[in-house]
C-alpha cells in the first residue's frame, strides 16, 4: 500500500536498505566476500548501463565489452605506463571507452535488428583481436598488473590497496552511478529513449531524431562500462585482453534478461543472484555457466520480465484481490 | 614464395568450403525461420565432439562423418520443438534464448568431454606435392566432399518436392499455408537440416583444427558476417561470401601479421553492412 | 488544383520507383490551407506511397514537394514532423507497450527542443498540461493509465490520431482511419473527427466513400500512381472515368 505513495518513497525505502546492508556487511564478512562483492558492484554498474541501452532504448549490444575492456586497461596503463594518478585516470576510463562508443555508436545506429548485433560485436572482436595481439601495449592474455596509488579528492583519500577502502570507494560510485541512470531514465531524455524502444518509427514520425538519441544512449552507456572497467582494474590491480571479448557482454545480457529488463532494479538482482548462484555452484560443479545458461532459457521462455517482472505482477494481483 | 602462396590459397578455399557449409546451415534458419541461432557454431562444435567420441569407439572416420550430423540433428529438433517454437516471432528473445542454449550446450560438453582440446587423426594420411611443399590429401578431399554435399543441397532445394516447400515457405508463408503445405513440418526440417550441415561441417574440421568445447565462438560470428555480407536468405551468396572472407584472412596473413588480416576481413565486413545491410548478393 | 496563397502542400511531378515499378507518376497536387482533401483509388493505387513521400518516410525518385513555400522534398521524416506535417498510420503504430498518458506525453514532449536528463520529466508542467488538455479532446482521460495495447481497436485509432494532433501539426495525413472498423464504429470515429480535427488542414487517404463524401472539400483520384481526376466530390461522383475505375468495388 506504499505503493500508492508515490514510486520514489517506494524506491528510496528499498534503496536505503540496500545501501545500508552493503554499507554495514563488511564488519561482519571476511576479506574474500568483500572482494566478491566490490566485483558484483562492477558486474552491476556494467549491468545497468546495458539496462539503459537494451532495456530502455531497445538497442542489444552485444559489444559493450569493447568499452569495459577499454576502461579497464586505460587506468591500468594510465598508472602504470604514464604514472598518472588514480584520479585522472579513473576519469579518462570515462572518457577514452566514451570516444570509442561514439565512434562505434556513431556507425551503429545506422542498423538496426540483427544488423546492429551483429555489429557490435564486430567492433567488440576488433578490439578483442588488437588486444590480444598488441602484448606490448596490453601484455597480451597475461594481462598487465599495476599497484594503484591512493585516490585523493580534496581532503578526501582512498587507499585502494587496502580492500574494505575498496569496497566503499567502488560502492559509493556505482551507487552514484546508479542514481544518475535513475534519475535519467526518469528524465524526459529518459522517456526519448523508451519511446524508441516501443517503436522506433513512430518516434521518428512524431518528430524524434532517433539516430542522435540512440547514439547518446550509447555514449552514456558505453562511459559507464568504460567506469566499470576501471573500477574492475582498481580493485583486481589487473587488466587482461580477454575483458574485451564479447562474450564479457553476455554478463551483462544475462544479469539483465534475469533480473528484468528495463527496470534498473533488475540487473541489480540479477547480477547479485546470479553471480551468488555461480559463486555457489563452483563447489560443485566446474561448468558453473552451465546453469546460468539453463537459468537464462528458462527466464526468457517463462518470465520475460524478468524477475522484476515476477514480483511486479504479484504485487499487482495482490492489490486488484485487495 | 610460390609454395606458400599455394598453401595458403587451399587452405583458404578448403577452411573457406567448411565455413560455408556452416554459414548454408545458419542461412536456412534464418533465412526460413528468421531465428537467429546463437547456438549455430555450439552445434559445430557438437558435430566434432560426437565425432571424437565415435571415432573412440569404432575407428572409423566416415562412420563419424554420417552419425555425428544425425545425432546433432535430434538435438536441432528438442530445440525448435521444444524452446524456440514459441518464440519464433520475436527475434530479440530469440537471440538471447540460443545464446542460452550455447552456454548450456557448452558447458555440457566441457563437463563430459574436459577443457582440453584433443586431435583427431585424419583418415587419409597421405599428402601430395605442391610446388617445394607437401599439401594433405585431406584438406582436398574435405574440400571435394563439402563441394558434393553444396551441389547435393542445391539439388535439394531445387528438385524435390521439400525442397519447393521449404522455398516457398521462405517466399510467402501464408500463402504456403493455403496451399496445404505442413509449414510445422517444414520448419523441422529445416532447422533439422541446418543443425546437420553445423554438425557435418564440424566433423570435417576436426582433424585440421583440434576439437576442443571452445571451437564454436569464433565460427559462429564468421558464420553470422557470411551470411549477412553474403546476404540472409540467399544462400549462393553464402557460399561466395565464405570463401572471399576465407582468402582475405588466409592469404592476407601471408602478408600481414595474421591478426591484422583478420581485423581487416573484420573492417570490410562493417563497410558491407553499413553500405549494403542486405549483403554484397541480396535484394 | 490551382495554385493560391494560401497553398500549403505543393508536389511537383513527384516521382517514385521501386525497381520497374512506378508506385507514384507524375503526381502534381495542390492542398489549400484549411481544406480537407481526400485521396481516393483503388488498392496499390500509390496512396500511401503518397504519403510516405510526404512525411519523408520514403525518398522520392524525382520530382519536388515544398510546405508552407519552402522544399522538404530531401528532408528527413523528424525534420518534417518539425515543419508541422503529422500523420496517422494504416496499421496502427502506437508506442503499444506504454500508457495512453505516455504515448501523449511523447507527442506532446517532441516539440521541445532540449530533454534534460537532471529532471524528473512528471515535473515539466507545460508538457503536463498540454497532455492532460489532448487527453480531454480526445475523450481518452479516463483511459489515460491504461496501456495502449489494451485499448479497443476504434479507442487505439482515436490515440494514434491525438498522438498526430499533439505534434501541432499544420498537416494532417491520415491513412484509412476507419481501416478494420465497422459502419457504426466509422460513424462514431468521423463524429470524433469532426470534432478533434475542426481547422485542420487534411489529407485523408479511404477507402469508405461514404466518410470521404461527408468530409472532403476536394478530392483526388490515384490510379496506377497518376492523379485520374480531381475536384469537389459532386464532379468526382459524377465522373465517367472514376466510376469504370471502381466498378462498386466500394460502397459510394
Amino acid at each position: 500500500m506504499f505503493l500508492h505513495k508515490g514510486k520514489s518513497f517506494g524506491f528510496i525505502l528499498i534503496f536505503s536498505l540496500i545501501l545500508f546492508i552493503f554499507i554495514a556487511l563488511p564488519f561482519f564478512i571476511d576479506l574474500f566476500y568483500q572482494t566478491f562483492l566490490t566485483e558484483l558492484f562492477v558486474w552491476i554498474l556494467f549491468a545497468i548501463s546495458f539496462d539503459l541501452i537494451f532495456g530502455y532504448t531497445g538497442l542489444l549490444s552485444f559489444g559493450q565489452a569493447l568499452f569495459f575492456g577499454l576502461g579497464s586497461y586505460t587506468v591500468t596503463i594510465s598508472i602504470l605506463k604514464m604514472g598518472l594518478n588514480t584520479e585522472l585516470a579513473l576519469l579518462l576510463s570515462i572518457i577514452i571507452p566514451m570516444i570509442f562508443s561514439w565512434f562505434v555508436g556513431y556507425f551503429s545506429v545506422k542498423l538496426s535488428g540483427i544488423h546492429f548485433v551483429i555489429i557490435t560485436i564486430i567492433f567488440a572482436l576488433i578490439g578483442n583481436i588488437i588486444g590480444e595481439t598488441w602484448t606490448a601495449f596490453t601484455g597480451g592474455s597475461d594481462g598487465l598488473t599495476f599497484s594503484p596509488p591512493p585516490f585523493r579528492l580534496g581532503l578526501f583519500k582512498v587507499n585502494l590497496i587496502d580492500i574494505k577502502g575498496n569496497y566503499y570507494f567502488v560502492l559509493a560510485l556505482v551507487a552514484l552511478s546508479y542514481l544518475f541512470l535513475r534519475r535519467m531514465v526518469q528524465s524526459p531524455l529518459g522517456k526519448v529513449f523508451i519511446s524508441i524502444r516501443e517503436n522506433e518509427d513512430r518516434a521518428r514520425l512524431i518528430g524524434y531524431n532517433v539516430q542522435r538519441y540512440k547514439l547518446i544512449a550509447f555514449l552514456i552507456a558505453g562511459g559507464l562500462s568504460g567506469l566499470a572497467g576501471g573500477l574492475y582494474s582498481l580493485t583486481l590491480k589487473y587488466a587482461a585482453a580477454s575483458y574485451l571479448h564479447w562474450s564479457i557482454s553476455g554478463h551483462a545480457v544475462v544479469y539483465t534478461i534475469v533480473g528484468g529488463m528495463g527496470t534498473l532494479m533488475g540487473p541489480v538482482l540479477g547480477a547479485g543472484i546470479v553471480m551468488s548462484l555461480e559463486h555457489y555452484l563452483v563447489n560443485f560443479l566446474q561448468a558453473t555457466d552451465l546453469v546460468v545458461g539453463i537459468v537464462l532459457v528458462f527466464m526468457v521462455l517463462m518470465a520475460p520480465k524478468g524477475l522484476v517482472g515476477l514480483i511486479q505482477s504479484k504485487l499487482k494481483r495482490k492489490e486488484a484481490s485487495a | 614464395m610460390i609454395s606458400n602462396l599455394a598453401v595458403a590459397f587451399l587452405n583458404a578455399v578448403v577452411w573457406g568450403l567448411i565455413m560455408a557449409l556452416i554459414a548454408l546451415g545458419l542461412n536456412m534458419i534464418f533465412g526460413l525461420l528468421h531465428i537467429i541461432n546463437m547456438a549455430h557454431g555450439a552445434l559445430y562444435m557438437l558435430g566434432a565432439v560426437v565425432a571424437w567420441y565415435l571415432i573412440e569407439f569404432t575407428g572409423n572416420f566416415w562412420i563419424a562423418l554420417v552419425v555425428a550430423p544425425l545425432f546433432v540433428a535430434l538435438v536441432g529438433i528438442l530445440m525448435e520443438k521444444g524452446l524456440l517454437r514459441s518464440i519464433e516471432d520475436k527475434p530479440i528473445t530469440t537471440i538471447i534464448c540460443t545464446f542460452g542454449i550455447m552456454l548450456v550446450i557448452q558447458q555440457l560438453v566441457l563437463t563430459i568431454f574436459g577443457g582440453s582440446p584433443r586431435r583427431i587423426a585424419a583418415p587419409i594420411p597421405y599428402r601430395f606435392q605442391l610446388f617445394q611443399l607437401q599439401y594433405p590429401l585431406m584438406r582436398v578431399v574435405v574440400a571435394i566432399i563439402s563441394i558434393l554435399v553444396m551441389v547435393g543441397l542445391w539439388f535439394f532445394l531445387r528438385k524435390t518436392k521439400y525442397g519447393l516447400w521449404m522455398r516457398a515457405v521462405v517466399q510467402d508463408r501464408e500463402m504456403a499455408v493455403g496451399l496445404g503445405i505442413p509449414v510445422n513440418k517444414v520448419y523441422m526440417w529445416t532447422f533439422i537440416l541446418g543443425s546437420a550441415l553445423a554438425a557435418f561441417s564440424g566433423v570435417l574440421a576436426a582433424p585440421i583444427v583440434s576439437v576442443d568445447f571452445m571451437m564454436g565462438r569464433e565460427v559462429l560470428i564468421m558464420a553470422f558476417i557470411i551470411v549477412i555480407v553474403g546476404g540472409m536468405g540467399n544462400l549462393e551468396g553464402s557460399v561466395i561470401a565464405a570463401i572471399m572472407i576465407s582468402m582475405i584472412q588466409g592469404i592476407g596473413a601471408l602478408f600481414v601479421p595474421p591478426a591484422i588480416a583478420t581485423v581487416f576481413a573484420l573492417a570490410f565486413m562493417i563497410i558491407v553492412l553499413l553500405f549494403r545491410p542486405q549483403g554484397l548478393f541480396g535484394e | 488544383m490551382p495554385e493560391t496563397n494560401k497553398t500549403i502542400l505543393k508536389l511537383v511531378d513527384l516521382n517514385k520507383a521501386f525497381g520497374g515499378l512506378l508506385a507514384v507518376n507524375k503526381v502534381n497536387l495542390s492542398v489549400q490551407k484549411g481544406e480537407l482533401r481526400a485521396l481516393i483509388g483503388p488498392n496499390g493505387a500509390g496512396k500511401t506511397t503518397l504519403l510516405n513521400l510526404i512525411t519523408g518516410t520514403l525518398r522520392s525518385s524525382s520530382g519536388q514537394i515544398f510546405f508552407k513555400e519552402k522544399e522538404i522534398t530531401h528532408l528527413h521524416s523528424h525534420q518534417i514532423s518539425h515543419r508541422g506535417i503529422a500523420r496517422t498510420m494504416q496499421i496502427t503504430s502506437l508506442f503499444s507497450g506504454l500508457t495512453v498518458f505516455e504515448n501523449i506525453w511523447a507527442a506532446v514532449q517532441s516539440r521541445k527542443k532540449f530533454f534534460n536528463p537532471f529532471i524528473r520529466a512528471l515535473k515539466w508542467q507545460d508538457v503536463k498540461e498540454k497532455t492532460d488538455s489532448m487527453l480531454e479532446l480526445t475523450g481518452l482521460k479516463d483511459k489515460a493509465q491504461l496501456i495502449s495495447s489494451e485499448l479497443s481497436y476504434g479507442d487505439q485509432r482515436i490515440l494514434e490520431m491525438g498522438i498526430a494532433l499533439s505534434t501541432e501539426p499544420d498537416l494532417l495525413c491520415l491513412d484509412e482511419p476507419t481501416a478494420g472498423l465497422n459502419s457504426q464504429e466509422s460513424m462514431v470515429l468521423v463524429k470524433k473527427m469532426r470534432n478533434m480535427l475542426s481547422g485542420q488542414t487534411i489529407i485523408l487517404v479511404e477507402h469508405d466513400m461514404g466518410v470521404v463524401m461527408e468530409l472532403a472539400d476536394n478530392i483526388s483520384v490515384l490510379h496506377y500512381g497518376a492523379i485520374l481526376a480531381e475536384g469537389p466530390p459532386k464532379e468526382i461522383k459524377e465522373n465517367e472515368e472514376v466510376k469504370k475505375v471502381y466498378l462498386g468495388s466500394e460502397h459510394a
